[in-house]
């Protein structure tokens, strides 16, 4: 992956299976420990990589960034059923908790010590320092209560504007700690949300609450020299296509972006709006590697590579988010022998 | 005038204006119009009309959120209004988020739409065990009970409640719905139905309970 994202010659398309759970649980370890402790998130995305020989390298991170960042209260997936980090207390309940809202020290604030650590791990190999910025509604409605604060985009949209720009305040400070620690070459953006889907809300809100901030924290980290960003707009956001178009061509197209949508997104809509600047990952339905059969996993990779390799820019096979936790190793197997069979560049 | 007072307990429910279904609630109770008929031809008509919406990608989550104070505003007044033997006896239905699962934005949409509907919810909330779904459905005498989930690490609980709900009851209908499922994981589960999210629910909710 490393290779397509700086240039080089590659033998094969590189297979990047966003395994974070899965990776806790094929090497024996709990989810529960995979997200609580660094050095086991760090251990088993790099065993579960090596075992596979897939491409993509450990990183931190998780969908309810946020409340814990800003003061609330999480929970770890130690128990049957859980599958990442939720949240139990909320710091946004009131109107007037907007206001108290502090911007934390990134140094401290919530997962942030963690993620920390894992790249600290990853530096020390020489693989990217990964960390977690952007998915601003994902990340407000983690701080407000995703149902209170999409009230509150009709109700008290002054409220939501407000938490979301302590958000990129806090943002800016977290893309500093880790420019300083590591430098900016060494490190990579992951940016990305489920709250932004269309399932939730209009293209007209993402452009209103989100788009601004998008543009802000990419052309930030942008102007500090880092060049790698993983975006990840999560589940189905074919509406909010224009507006991430909108981000790149308002950063120039600087950079070198892997874009990660997912599955109800077509591979050529996303070539048609980046795929003369910018690398396409993947999107095979995730929750297919858990329900479907060897062969069938096959046939689901086959066909996204297939179409995916008509990216200019370059292609990697992915799933379309998280791949589930519970999924059999012989299916990830399948993503391999797929990528060797019908990914070669020889 | 009776007319009127609907179509503004519609309107108010679909522009999500509580002040306005406030007002044609008491209108109608000023105007001694039957408590059931405001809320069925009023409110429900006005959610129809907002999942309708949904469905078509006209309208979004934080609309719907606003329809849903309006109307539940106007159905604060209007429920003290109602006659014992105004209704026939609604269909149960026990809803819930299966275990390990804390998502459920989707769930208090689809059990909105059906209540808008006439149906009566027994919401058991978020991560819920198997053992209180079948509790609820012997208890509630339930006609349906729906599992909703959003993480593929907590549908795989949808089998084991759909098993157990119909041994305690075996006439009992089960439907299923949330991102990593599909028409064909649901079968494979062995739900009765499907919905893939809250704008169909409704309609698939009355297909089986029809069929049934």
């Amino acid at each position: 992956m490393f290779g397509l994202m700086t240039g080089q010659k590659i033998d094969r398309i590189p297979v990047s299976p966003f395994a974070m759970g899965y990776a806790a649980k094929v090497c024996g370890f709990s989810i529960g420990d995979f997200y609580a402790n660094a050095k086991v998130n760090f251990r088993s995305q790099l065993m579960a990589a090596d075992m596979h020989g897939y491409d993509s390298s450990p990183m931190y991170g998780y969908a309810s960034i946020g409340a814990w960042e800003f003061g609330g209260k999480i929970g770890f997936p130690y128990e049957v059923g859980h599958g990442a980090p939720y949240v139990i207390e909320h710091p946004v309940e009131t109107p007037e908790d907007v206001d108290r809202l502090e911007i934390p020290d990134p140094s401290r604030a919530g997962s942030n010590p963690i993620s920390m650590e894992v790249a600290k791990q990853c530096n020390a190999l020489g693989l990217p320092a990964v960390f977690q910025v952007g998915g601003f509604i994902t990340f407000a409605g983690n701080i407000m209560e995703p149902a209170r604060m999409l009230l509150w985009m009709i109700r008290k949209p002054e409220l939501v504007h407000k938490v979301i720009s302590k958000v990129l305040a806090f943002q800016k400070l977290t893309a500093d700690w880790y420019i300083d620690t590591f430098g900016p070459e060494k490190c990579m953006v992951f940016s990305g949300g489920a709250t932004e889907s269309n399932k939730l809300i209009s293209a007209k809100q993402f452009e209103t609450f989100t788009l601004p901030n998008e543009i802000a924290i990419n052309k930030y980290v942008l102007d500090k020299g880092i060049h790698s960003v993983l975006m990840h707009p999560c589940a189905d956001q074919n509406a909010n296509i224009p507006h991430y178009r909108k981000i790149r061509e308002e950063c120039g197209w600087r950079g070198r972006y892997v874009w990660n949508f997912g599955p109800e997104t077509p591979l050529e809509k996303q070539i048609e709006m980046f795929g003369a600047h910018d690398i396409i990952g993947g999107n095979v339905d995730p929750p297919s590697f858990q329900t479907k059969s060897f062969d069938e996993v096959i046939m689901l990779c086959k066909d996204n590579i297939e179409r995916g390799m008509k990216n200019p820019s370059g292609y990697i096979l992915m799933p379309g988010c998280e791949l589930p936790p519970l999924t059999p190793p012989i299916n990830v197997h399948a993503m391999m022998t797929a990528a060797r069979k019908f990914g070669s560049f020889e | 005038m009776n007319e009127e007072i609907l179509n503004g307990l519609a309107d108010a429910v679909i522009a999500g204006d509580v002040e306005k279904a406030e007002k044609c609630a008491k209108d109608s109770i000023s105007a001694d119009m039957d408590a059931y008929t405001s809320i069925m031809e009023g409110c429900a008509k006005g959610m129809n009309v907002v999942s309708k919406k949904y469905e078509c990608g006209e309208t979004y989550v934080p609309e719907i959120l606003c329809s849903a104070e309006a109307m539940n505003a106007a159905m604060d007044i209007l429920k003290p209004h109602l006659k014992a033997d105004a209704t026939a006896v609604p269909k149960k239905i026990v809803l819930g988020v299966t275990k390990g699962d804390v998502h459920e934005i989707g769930k208090n949409l689809v059990k909105l739409m059906l209540e808008a509907a006439g149906f009566k919810v027994i919401d058991l909330g978020k991560d819920v065990p198997t053992e209180k779904f079948v509790a609820a459905v012997k208890e509630e005498d339930a006609d349906i009970c729906a599992l909703s989930a959003l993480m593929t690490t907590s549908m795989i609980f949808m089998p084991d409640v759909i098993r157990e709900v119909k041994r305690v009851k075996p006439s009992i209908v089960t439907m299923v719905g949330g991102g990593p499922l599909s028409a064909a994981t649901a079968e494979t589960y062995g739900a009765d139905g499907y919905a893939k999210d809250a704008s169909v629910a409704v309609k698939v909710a009355k297909d089986l309970v029809r069929s049934v």
